[in-house]
Parts: structure tokens; C-alpha cells; sequence
């Protein structure tokens, strides 16, 4: 469960997020939406406990893990090490787990992190979420810089980890199609206001949505 | 209006004060004066070129070497003096041309070796009186006239000061000046709006250069001798802290944390030099005041005394 | 022959002193992106306490671990200094090391005077090819060679070696995954001043240290830092080696009163040459 009350984040003078307040429930997936510079990094930021709210309340049940806009490895260690890390805060140190649910990242153990494709970059850095045994997860920008086939993929294994395990999942979107197709729920995020939010059917029927997001009604 | 009265009133004082001390008062009043003159230059390189020089002793020591050989060999004192600065401003220009490539740590460290290697060089040569150094230089003196005492050195250090503050109060509000101070806190910003960063930094570093050369020029009048026990790696580190106390590019930061610092250590070395004290006590207050003034100001004030003061003035005439 | 092997072994344990020294840097450096100006303080610090510990009749070993583990500590506490406070920038921290480089001068005094002190080490020679060594000089290349094979276990694998190494390849992803990156900078600066604390207590018996003989050590690090660009330990190592039997063949050879010289003329030309192949590089990316 993630629970955000009345957050405000500011840097400096400038505020980032200005009173937003959203839940996600326990086994939900949610998805928020919005452009660059809205906010939403910063939200994640808040969320994973890397910035200091100004004001507001950021509640989580259990363990979170973030897996950061841009991957954000550790370029110079291997991918096995990478992931080993990645159980830093769970005391989880082998990647067995991880490679039953992405084999691919087992081939890849020995190589460097820092010379993969972004599509391999990206299953380090959510199988390196997975081994922190997280309870919820929340994902920024999943789709990135990737083919939408290595998207389709990822995304596979997101809403199967969600169903078969009850992962509560923050989906950080620009892709609102991808967004859609994945949750049942969303956030729209604008200049650090929620502008709105619903059920998806709901939204992706709203105009304004559909002409800022998908670039036109979905048919 | 305000700060035309106090320069004034500055301006008196340190006229007065010459008259009024005695011989042994005087000679921290020289050392603080020649400290800030150095500092003044140490506060510009940090606060406009935003560099770090732990070897600005060795211009001091270029300035006062040049002074000295110059008026051991028969050379007029006058012009010894003017000589100082110009060598110590050449030698920074030469050394600054490869070193000016650096920045950051890489800078701080080859400042440093460039004063290690000097001092060991002056160490060794012959025509420099090796470790021993020079002495007998003479007394200071234009034409007939001669500087007898130690009150004449006061006003000639003080006299060097206000020029030295002028020149840099002249730099600062000058255009490139004004573009020096971009330059402090992005280099990469300032490049890309065309200010032609390496050649300003090694003006800046030159006329730092220059005031500590014209430092170490009236000090090797003023005591008569110089060697290289005279310009430790510990004086640069002592700029650097003036310089830090005061507030890095401000001119009157830079004579505010000299005093400070001098006063200080004077302060306490009297303290220090109370009977029933152990012999140790002088040298191990002033290193420990020197690092834990440094480490305090660097972490708890990093804009310095000055303009720490005067923010908190405007603040209360705003709130009045 | 026989002399120019002896000045080569003694070159090899000066320069393994300065490679403890340097790596030392480069840990800190690395995982904080400080330099630390006070790495030649920890040496001090190690061989004024082993001079003492030993002068108390306190066991060879003993004295030797009670020392380094006393630079270690020392260490930390120039870490808690220098990064302890959020916000300070790596320039200021370098300037605050500074500080505390001077502040021990200040403790050191007054706990151990202003003389050089020694300490007895290893006794005795031993002839190699002809040659003859100080058994005190094959320890210090032995006790190097040990640690610096150590280090490479630590960093490569253990999982707190890899965790210091996350935090010097991504410090915002290190925090991201949990990592407390401020603890790991105090950490390295324990190891830091472990490892100068180590170069301490060896290099002690060679030549007398006295509080002010930091200068010289952290110049000599520093100078073989820089070979390694302040990150890569193994360059790092090659370039202490390199500088070490340079200055000792220089001493041994009639030109000992320049070896300074030297090494420090040496350390600028390798970072000016660094510097501008530096901004070639970052030219042709923009």
C-alpha cells in the first residue's frame, strides 16, 4: 500500500510538488501520468525516501523499491553484482530468484552493466528492484528509449509479478497506451498538481486526456 | 553614505596608529598589514577564479628574494621594490600558463609543489644563501631619505595595502570583472558566453601574484633577512584561512580575516606565553586555532565573516 | 651491478609506502570524490604512536596493530569532518582536511614534541644476488604486495567492497538501492587512514617521522595518485614504484638533494598532460 497525503517537495525556492495526494491499495496497480517536467521524478524521489518533503506524508506498507527513470545501474560492475546490490536492504545476496523470473539477466551475469542495450539495462534494473523482496514497486518511465516489443515484455512480467504475487505497482508513465493497457487506475500529473484522475476506461474517454496523451480518441 | 564614513574613518585610524604603538605592537601591525595584502589577492583568486593556491607563500618568498638581491646588490631599495611584484608577476604568468590548465584539487596540489620545489631550490643555491638565506639587507630608503624605524615600515605596508585594494576594487567593477565573477561559479557557463576564461584567469593569478611579491618585497626590508624557513607551506595555509574568515572575493573580507586571524594568534600567544606554560605552547595554539577557525568557517559560515554581517545588517534596516 | 640492485629494492619499499599512502587517496577519492589532504597525517599519527608504543616495551605486533588502528580511527574523525556535513562540496572538504592535517599538528606536539622519532623494526640484512637489503625494506614491499592483494579481495569481492565500489560508479543509484552513501564515505576514510596508518608504522624505522613530515608523504601520494587519475588503484601502484626507485636511484646515484624535485616536477607535468587530453576529449564530444 502507498499512501502520499498532502506532499509538497520544493528545491530550493522552487516548489516540485504541490499538495498531491494519491493512494495506491494493497495488490492495486495505479498509473500516473504526465508530461516532462511535471513532477513525476520528483514524486518517486519522495516515494523511495531519496527527497525530503517539505510537508505532507509519505506512507508505505512494507518494503518499496523504485526502479529510477534511466535505469541507473552500476556501469562498472557486472550484472550479477548489480543485482546483489539490489538486495542491500532485504540481506538477499543471490540472484537465483531474479534469474528464474528473467533467465535472460542469468546468460548476462558476468557481463558489465554498463555495456547492455537499454532493453537489458532495463530487466538489471527491475530485477535488481525485485531483489529487494519489495512490496510495492514503483516504476519510472518502464517504456523509455526501448522497442515496444522489450516494453511488451517487461510489462508481461510487471503484471505478472502484480496478479500472481499481489505486488502493489506505481506505474510513472509518459506512454499513457501502455499505462492503460496495464492498470486499472490513474493519476494525471501536471506542473506538480494532480489534475485528475479515475478509472482508466474513464480517462482515456476524456478528451483532454485522450488529446494530450494518446495524441486523439482511442478508437 | 555609511560606507563613506567608515573608509574614512578606517583611513584615520590607520594613519594614527603608527604613532601610537610601540616597536613591538608595530611589528604585528606590519605582519597584519602585509598578511591582508596577500590575502586581498588569495580572496580574488578563490572568489573570481574560484581556485584554490596553497602555494601563494612562494610569490611572497619570489617578492622578497628579488627585493633582497636586488638591494644586496647595490640596486636603489625604490626600485627593488617596484621590481618584487613585476618578478613575482612574471613567474605566475610563467608558471600559470601549463599550471592554469588544471582546476580543483589538481590546482591546490601543483600550487603546492611549485612552493616546495622553490623553497628546496633556494635551499640549495648559492646565490640565494642557501638554507641560511640572505642578510644584512638594507634598509629601505628613497634618494637620501631612509626608513629608520619600525613606524615607517607601518606606513609603507599600509601605504602598499590601500593600493593593492584600490587596483582590486578597480578590477572587480570593471567589465571583465564583473564577467570574473561568472567565471567563479561556472566555468563551463562563462566560456559559453564567450568570456575568454584561460587568459583572465591567469590575470587574476598574476596579480595575485603581484600583491604577494609586493608583501614579500617590504618584508625583506622591514626584518633585514630572508630564507627559506621564512615562507613555509603553513603561510599559504594561512591565507587561505584569512581569506576563507573574511569572505572570498571581498576586498575589506580579506583585511577583516587577516586581522582576525593575526589578533588572534597574538591574543592567544600571549596567553601562550604566560609563566608556568609549557614551551610547546605558543606554536600548538596558533596551528590549532588556524584549523579549527578553517574547519568551522568552511562548514558553518562558507560565505565568511563580512558578508555574513553585512546580509545581517541589510536584514534589519529592511525589517526597520 | 650489486648497488644499482640495492638502490632498486630500496626504491621498490620507499615506493610501496608511498603506493599504501596513495591508495589510500584513491579509496577516498573514489568512493567521495574528496581528496584528502590529511592522508599523510595518518602516517604520522601511526608512526609517532608505534615509536611510542614500542618505547613502553609494548610487543612488535601489538604496538604495530594499536597504531594503525589508532590512524584509522583518525581516520574516521577526518571524515566526519570533511563529509559528515550534508552539502559540502568536495572543494570544501579538501580545504577542511586541510584543517585537520594542521589541527594534528597541533595534538601531535603536544603529545610527542617537535623531534623526528624512529622506531626499531626489522634487524639485519639479507644478501640477494649480491646485493644487500635491509630486511626492514623486503617487509615493507612484503606487507604491500599483502595488502594491496587484500584490497583487490575487499573491492572485488566481499559485498561491502562492491557496495564502496557502487557508491564511486553511482552514488544516486547506491541510494537508490539502500545504500547509506554518507556511512560508506566514512568508511573509506577509516580504510584510508588504515592504510596510511600501515605506511606509518613501516616506514618509520626507515626515517625518522616528525609531525611536519606529512607534506612530503602526501605529495609523494598525491603525486602517484595522479598517475592512476585519483581512481585506478593498480596504476596507481605502478606510479608510487616508479617514483620511489626513481628518487632512491637519484639519491643513490649523487643527486639526492633534487629527488623532490623530481617527483613533484613530475606529478605536475603527468597532470598537465592529463588535463589537456582531458579537454581534447571533452571538445570532439561537444
Amino acid at each position: 500500500m502507498i499512501d502520499v497525503q498532502d506532499l509538497v517537495v520544493s528545491y530550493g525556492t522552487a516548489t516540485a510538488l504541490e499538495h498531491v495526494t494519491l493512494t495506491v491499495a494493497e495488490g492495486e496497480m495505479v498509473a500516473l501520468l504526465g508530461p516532462n517536467g511535471a513532477g513525476k521524478s520528483t514524486l518517486a524521489g519522495a516515494l523511495a525516501g531519496l527527497l525530503e518533503p517539505a510537508s505532507g506524508t509519505v506512507r508505505v506498507r512494507g518494503r518499496l523499491a523504485l526502479i529510477p527513470e534511466g535505469r541507473q545501474l552500476f556501469p562498472d560492475l557486472s550484472v550479477a553484482d548489480n543485482l546483489a546490490l539490489g538486495g542491500w536492504r532485504s540481506g538477499r545476496r543471490d540472484p537465483a530468484l531474479v534469474y528464474d523470473l528473467l533467465p535472460r539477466l542469468a546468460e548476462l551475469a558476468g557481463r558489465k552493466a554498463g555495456v547492455l542495450s537499454g532493453g537489458e539495462q532495463q530487466m538489471v534494473a527491475f530485477g535488481r528492484a525485485m531483489m529487494s523482496e519489495p512490496d510495492a514497486l514503483v516504476v519510472d518511465e518502464l517504456s523509455l528509449g526501448l522497442a515496444p516489443n522489450v516494453t511488451a515484455d517487461l510489462a508481461a512480467h510487471l503484471a505478472e509479478l502484480n496478479r500472481s504475487r499481489g505486488l502493489t505497482v506505481l506505474l510513472i508513465e509518459q506512454n499513457a497506451r501502455l499505462a492503460f493497457d496495464l492498470c486499472d487506475r490513474a493519476y494525471v500529473l501536471e506542473s506538480g498538481r494532480l489534475v485528475t484522475e479515475g478509472p482508466c476506461a474513464e480517462l482515456a474517454g476524456d478528451p483532454r486526456v485522450a488529446s494530450a496523451y494518446l495524441g486523439g480518441a482511442i478508437s | 553614505m555609511i560606507g563613506r564614513i567608515a573608509v574614512a574613518v578606517v583611513a584615520v585610524v590607520t594613519l594614527a596608529l603608527p604613532a601610537l604603538l610601540d616597536d613591538s605592537a608595530l611589528a604585528v601591525y606590519i605582519l597584519l598589514g602585509l598578511a591582508a595584502m596577500v590575502t586581498v589577492g588569495v580572496s580574488l583568486l578563490m572568489g573570481y577564479a574560484g581556485q584554490v593556491s596553497l602555494g601563494q607563500g612562494a610569490f611572497y618568498g619570489i617578492g622578497a628574494y628579488t627585493a633582497a638581491l636586488l638591494a644586496l646588490g647595490g640596486v636603489p631599495p625604490l626600485a627593488g621594490l617596484v621590481a618584487a611584484p613585476v618578478v613575482a608577476a612574471v613567474s605566475a604568468l610563467v608558471i600559470g600558463t601549463p599550471l592554469l590548465r588544471l582546476r580543483g584539487h589538481h590546482l591546490a596540489f601543483a600550487t603546492l609543489a611549485v612552493q616546495l620545489i622553490l623553497l628546496s631550490v633556494a635551499g640549495q643555491l648559492e646565490f640565494t644563501g642557501g638554507d641560511i638565506g640572505l642578510q644584512g639587507i638594507p634598509q629601505f630608503g628613497v634618494g637620501s631619505w631612509e626608513a629608520g624605524g619600525a613606524a615607517a615600515y607601518a606606513y609603507l605596508t599600509w601605504g602598499g595595502l590601500a593600493l593593492v585594494m584600490l587596483v582590486t576594487r578597480n578590477v572587480i567593477t570593471s567589465r571583465p570583472g564583473r564577467a570574473l565573477r561568472a567565471l567563479a561559479t561556472s566555468e563551463t557557463a562563462a566560456a559559453s558566453s564567450g568570456i575568454p576564461v584561460g587568459r583572465y584567469k591567469l590575470v587574476v593569478f598574476a596579480l595575485s601574484a603581484a600583491f604577494a611579491g609586493l608583501a614579500g618585497g617590504i618584508y625583506c626590508f622591514y626584518t633585514g633577512y630572508v630564507a627559506p624557513g621564512s615562507f613555509p607551506v603553513l603561510i599559504s595555509i594561512q591565507y587561505i584561512v584569512m581569506a576563507v574568515v573574511g569572505g572570498l572575493g571581498t576586498i575589506w573580507g580579506a583585511v577583516v580575516g587577516a586581522a582576525a586571524i593575526t589578533l588572534l594568534v597574538q591574543g592567544l600567544d600571549g596567553l601562550a606565553t604566560l609563566p608556568g606554560m609549557p614551551s610547546y605552547a605558543p606554536t600548538v595554539l596558533s596551528y590549532a586555532v588556524y584549523a579549527l577557525v578553517l574547519i568551522g568557517m568552511v562548514l558553518f559560515m562558507p560565505q565568511g565573516l563580512v558578508p555574513a554581517l553585512t546580509r545581517r545588517r541589510r536584514r534589519l534596516n529592511t525589517r526597520a | 651491478m650489486s648497488a644499482f640492485l640495492t638502490y632498486l629494492l630500496n626504491g621498490l619499499a620507499v615506493g610501496c609506502a608511498i603506493a599504501l599512502i596513495a591508495s589510500g587517496l584513491v579509496v577516498i577519492h573514489r568512493v567521495t570524490g574528496v581528496v584528502n589532504f590529511a592522508q599523510g597525517t595518518f602516517a604520522v599519527v601511526a608512526g609517532l604512536c608505534v615509536s611510542s608504543l614500542l618505547g613502553l616495551g609494548i610487543p612488535h605486533g601489538v604496538s604495530e596493530l594499536a597504531a594503525v588502528t589508532v590512524a584509522a580511527f583518525a581516520g574516521l574523525l577526518a571524515g566526519v569532518a570533511a563529509i559528515g556535513r550534508r552539502g559540502t562540496t568536495p572543494l570544501s572538504s579538501l580545504i577542511v582536511t586541510l584543517g585537520v592535517g594542521v589541527l594534528a599538528y597541533a595534538v601531535e606536539i603536544v603529545l610527542w614534541g617537535d623531534q623526528p622519532r624512529s622506531a626499531p623494526g626489522l634487524a639485519g640484512s639479507v644478501t640477494l644476488a649480491g646485493a644487500r637489503v635491509q630486511t626492514q625494506h623486503l617487509l615493507v614491499i612484503g606487507v604491500t604486495a599483502a595488502t594491496f592483494v587484500l584490497l583487490a579481495l575487499f573491492f572485488g569481492r566481499t559485498y561491502l567492497g562492491k557496495a564502496l565500489t557502487a557508491c564511486a560508479s553511482n552514488p544516486y543509484a547506491a541510494r537508490v538501492v539502500g545504500i547509506d552513501v554518507r556511512r560508506m564515505g566514512l568508511l573509506a576514510f577509516a580504510l584510508g587512514g588504515l592504510l596510511g596508518g600501515l605506511a606509518g608504522v613501516l616506514v618509520t624505522p626507515l626515517r625518522p617521522i616528525s609531525f611536519d613530515t606529512d607534506v612530503t608523504l602526501i605529495v609523494n601520494g598525491f603525486a602517484a595518485a595522479v598517475f592512476g587519475a585519483l581512481t585506478r588503484p593498480v596504476v596507481t601502484l605502478a606510479g608510487a614504484l616508479l617514483l620511489g626507485v626513481a628518487e632512491t636511484m637519484a639519491a643513490g646515484y649523487g643527486y639526492g638533494s633534487h629527488q623532490l624535485e623530481v617527483a613533484l616536477g613530475l606529478m605536475i607535468v603527468v597532470m598537465i598532460v592529463q588535463a589537456s587530453r582531458r579537454s581534447t576529449l571533452s571538445q570532439e564530444v561537444t
